[in-house]
């Protein structure tokens, strides 16, 4: 293709607002439906009336989410439309009301369960990128644009809060709920190691498999100190028999040999027997009881969060688990008797870019949280004061805004992540273009990490070659290819999988009634 | 006194200055300004991102019983078990010693109740600020004794609005506030007498620009009806009348005239008065 051809087809490419397209389309996909689910994976808010003796329980239950588009509200208490320049202009923030369906209810113990009050109420304002779907300039024509005071040539994709425009950098993560295998050292021995981040609503947590200088496997996860031996975690999910745990493992004789290894140093044989060791791991001192109620406790909740689902029993996931782990274990082996290399890292397919959208989401659930404590506290205090319980009577709308405004006003995002949010560079048309199509690698910039400085092979065609800045950064801020097409994040899970089956993927043989579980994810 | 000073010589001797931290005399140790910024250079490293930079915590507010100057016991991973448990523990024992009387705890109760009221209504922060303060002026003049926090709460949100000239009906209040209508106004009575509130009659065109908003009429009509609010108020229309009830009136007249659709029950609704007070209001206003 000659270069008046290449032009004319980048020219027809971006002629469609192109630019900031993967911010708008995460951000949109979050308001759409992210939201929603934020509210319904939180699902109720309880409170602690009702634990004292003779009185109802009483907790709240959270329904429909909805945002409209932004608008100002004046000391006079009128309300008008906002447009991002009026916001720039007056140093306000371009942001929505956001209203929640709440419903109080009481009884359950003696009384029957009886609806208080349930009403629709603003629980908040929620930073709106302009030119989304809920911008108050989506759809307006060129004219249109300019008769309010805004560019036409403007790409959008940023906030705007208090006067200032930001922007939220995408970051680049190391994947989750994948098998990640590779080498460490432990006092100068070298070991292998099989990592995972599973991650579920938020949570996220790191479960590692390692092989030790004695060829014994150990796995650790957060909530237990140290490590625990791997034949004694799978026997706890309900893997018993020697003889399945080395076949769910391998077929390979090498790794089979290893496995006995294991298996002739456990020293746990059944179910029950591992559990109960997992619980004097996990509540040393306490009692019998309230051991064995730890140590399944900790299984659902820390262990392999990822494998969970909708609407299955943590019992069913817990083989699963065995089978992951099983799965980490075999690449330990496999690792460790050089029949495949370790991971690497820097390698695209292992990285997942977290836009605007996933930021949003993260936000939105803890400001969800702190506002369901708030909830919870004015109930209480309500009810301790004999007052009537009404929906409107007990929500603060500031806590919600101030959750979701400050980070995106300072960078100082949950998880103590800071400069998420820059302020746009307005330098020149072309720096706001590359700055919306910028992304950053998590790693600290003062260490020398120069493998993930490199320009990665599997970057061609998504990440700019050339485009990075000197310095402690170099290679870790880096900028989108021209054409780069970001995909998005699956919304349903259990269509995919459906999907998944009927293309002739199978799941895990002899579990029935227990849902398929994908290759990776 | 002269009002410039020369930077360079001392007031008293003439002698040389010297600045610091403190600007003071070299020769006969005379201090001349006391300046506590330290305007030297940061010698804190904040290269690797884990410092914070902030010096100062939030600037200290009214609207908090201890004024903002709280102390919290923090949370740190690298502690050891039982470290950690005597921290909780002392963290439980700092939260109860916290608030140390009955006046301090119906006091942080009362400006969350503002601070709710406050959010709810879209009102700014300096209302907030002022109405906390109002609550605590009626606390040290023993005006709650007998009478119900809540209504206390909503009083002074109530009373700072009318004052700081963005009112608000004792209607509106009442919808969001936990008290009832009549805790409000008993409230409102008490700091009114006991405090003199500097508050005059409410001009009606305070409530214009909300019910015109509430009410979706256009610009152009709202523009009208503040300009029958002046007509009333000249002609001595607005004496005696309830100021909702008239600002809705206007806002009804100039929607008649400019022909949009607009029925009586709907104004009088969003001021919370009855269409028989919009319609006698109404007659005066267009009688000339």
């Amino acid at each position: 293709m000659n270069r008046a051809d290449r032009r004319e087809v980048s020219r027809q490419y971006f002629s469609k607002e192109r630019l900031a397209e993967h911010h708008f389309r995460s951000f949109n996909a979050f308001l759409d439906y992210g939201m929603q689910e934020v509210v319904t994976e939180k699902e109720t808010i309880d409170t602690d009336i009702g634990d004292k003796e003779g009185q109802e329980p009483v907790w709240v239950e959270l329904g429909d989410v909805r945002v409209v588009t932004p608008r100002v509200r004046e000391a006079d208490g009128s309300e008008e439309l906002l447009y991002p320049q009026e916001a720039r202009l007056r140093n306000i923030t371009y942001s929505a009301p956001v209203f929640m369906e709440m419903t109080i209810v009481r009884g359950g113990e003696e009384e029957e369960e009886h609806v208080v009050d349930t009403a629709e109420t603003k629980i908040g304002r929620m930073p709106v990128m302009v030119g989304s779907r809920k911008c108050n300039i989506a759809g307006f024509s060129d004219e249109e644009l300019v008769e309010i005071g805004e560019d036409p040539a403007d790409p959008g994709g940023y906030f705007i809060v208090n006067g200032s425009e930001r922007v939220l950098m995408t970051s680049e993560d190391l994947a989750p709920n994948k098998i990640l295998a590779e080498y460490d050292s432990r006092y100068g021995d070298e070991i292998q190691v099989a990592k995972t981040f599973s991650q579920r609503r938020g949570y996220r947590a790191l479960v590692l498999c390692e092989r030790n200088r004695e060829g014994l496997l150990e796995v650790s996860f957060p909530s237990v100190s140290g490590s625990i031996n791997f034949v004694t975690i799978v026997r706890a999910l309900g893997l018993e028999s020697d003889e399945e745990i080395v076949h769910r493992v391998s077929d390979d004789p090498e790794v089979v040999k290893f496995m006995l290894e294991n298996l002739e140093a456990a020293d746990v044989q059944s179910e029950a027997e591992a559990i109960q060791t997992l619980g004097e791991r996990v509540a040393s001192g306490q009692g019998r009881q309230y051991q064995l109620k730890r140590a399944n406790y900790v299984i659902d909740r820390y262990l392999l969060p990822h494998l969970h689902e909708e609407g299955i029993d943590d019992e069913d996931v817990r083989i699963n688990k065995a089978y992951y782990l099983c799965r980490m274990a075999e690449a330990c082996f496999e690792l460790a008797l050089n029949r495949r290399q370790p991971d690497d890292k820097d390698h695209y397919a292992n990285k997942r870019l977290k836009v605007s959208g996933d930021l949003m989401r993260d936000l939105f659930r803890t400001a969800l949280n702190k506002l369901a404590r708030d909830v919870k506290y004015q109930l209480e205090r309500a009810n301790m004061r004999n007052r009537r319980l009404s929906v409107n009577t007990v929500v603060r709308s500031d806590v919600l805004t101030e959750r979701l405004e400050h980070p995106i006003a300072t960078g100082n995002w949950v998880g103590g992540r800071s400069g998420v949010s820059q302020l746009v560079d307005r330098t020149d048309f072309m720096g706001v273009l590359s700055h919306l199509r910028r992304l950053r690698s998590p790693l600290s910039r003062s260490q020398p990490h120069f493998e993930a400085r490199d320009l990665h092979a599997t970057q061609w065609g998504r990440i700019c070659p050339s485009e990075t800045p000197e310095g402690p950064n170099c290679g870790l801020v880096k900028n989108f290819a021209q054409a780069m097409e970001l995909s998005q994040n699956v919304g349903d899970e259990q269509e995919l999988k459906r999907e998944l089956s009927s293309m002739g993927v199978e799941g895990i043989a002899d579990i029935e009634g227990v849902a398929h579980r994908t290759a990776d994810d | 006194m002269s009002q410039v000073q020369s930077k360079a010589a001392c007031p008293e001797c003439s002698g040389r200055l010297e600045a610091g931290e403190e600007t003071f005399c070299s020769d006969c140790g005379l201090v001349v300004a006391e300046d506590y910024l330290d305007r030297g250079p940061e010698w804190r490293s904040f290269s690797d991102d884990s410092e914070n930079r902030e010096r100062t915590g939030a600037p200290l507010t009214r609207a908090r019983h201890d004024r903002g100057l709280s102390t919290e016991i923090g949370r740190s991973r690298d502690l050891s078990s039982k470290k950690r448990r005597r921290l909780a523990r002392m963290r439980r024992q700092h939260n109860r010693a916290r608030i140390s009387s009955k006046a301090d705890r119906n006091r942080v109760y009362a400006f969350t109740e503002i601070r709710r009221l406050v959010s709810s209504l879209g009102l700014p922060q300096s209302i907030r600020d002022q109405a906390c303060v109002l609550f605590e002026s009626a606390q040290s003049a023993d005006l709650l004794r007998g009478r119900s926090l809540e209504g206390f709460a909503a009083a002074s949100v109530y009373a700072v609005c009318r004052t700081a000239a963005v009112s608000r009906t004792v209607g509106e209040i009442a919808d969001v506030a936990r008290a009832s209508e009549a805790e409000l106004k008993a409230a409102y009575d008490a700091l009114n007498r006991e405090l003199g509130l500097p508050t005059g009659p409410i001009d009606p065109a305070e409530y214009i620009g909300r019910f015109a908003s509430q009410l979706d009429v256009p610009k152009t009509v709202e523009a009208r009806a503040r300009e029958f609010v002046t007509e009333g108020r000249e002609r001595g229309l607005i004496n005696g009348r309830n100021p909702s009830g008239f600002a809705t009136t206007c806002l009804y007249a100039a929607a008649i005239e400019a022909d949009h659709d607009l029925t009586q029950r709907e104004a009088a609704d969003v001021a919370g008065v009855t269409p028989v007070t919009l319609r006698t209001a109404y007659y005066d206003l267009i009688e000339e």
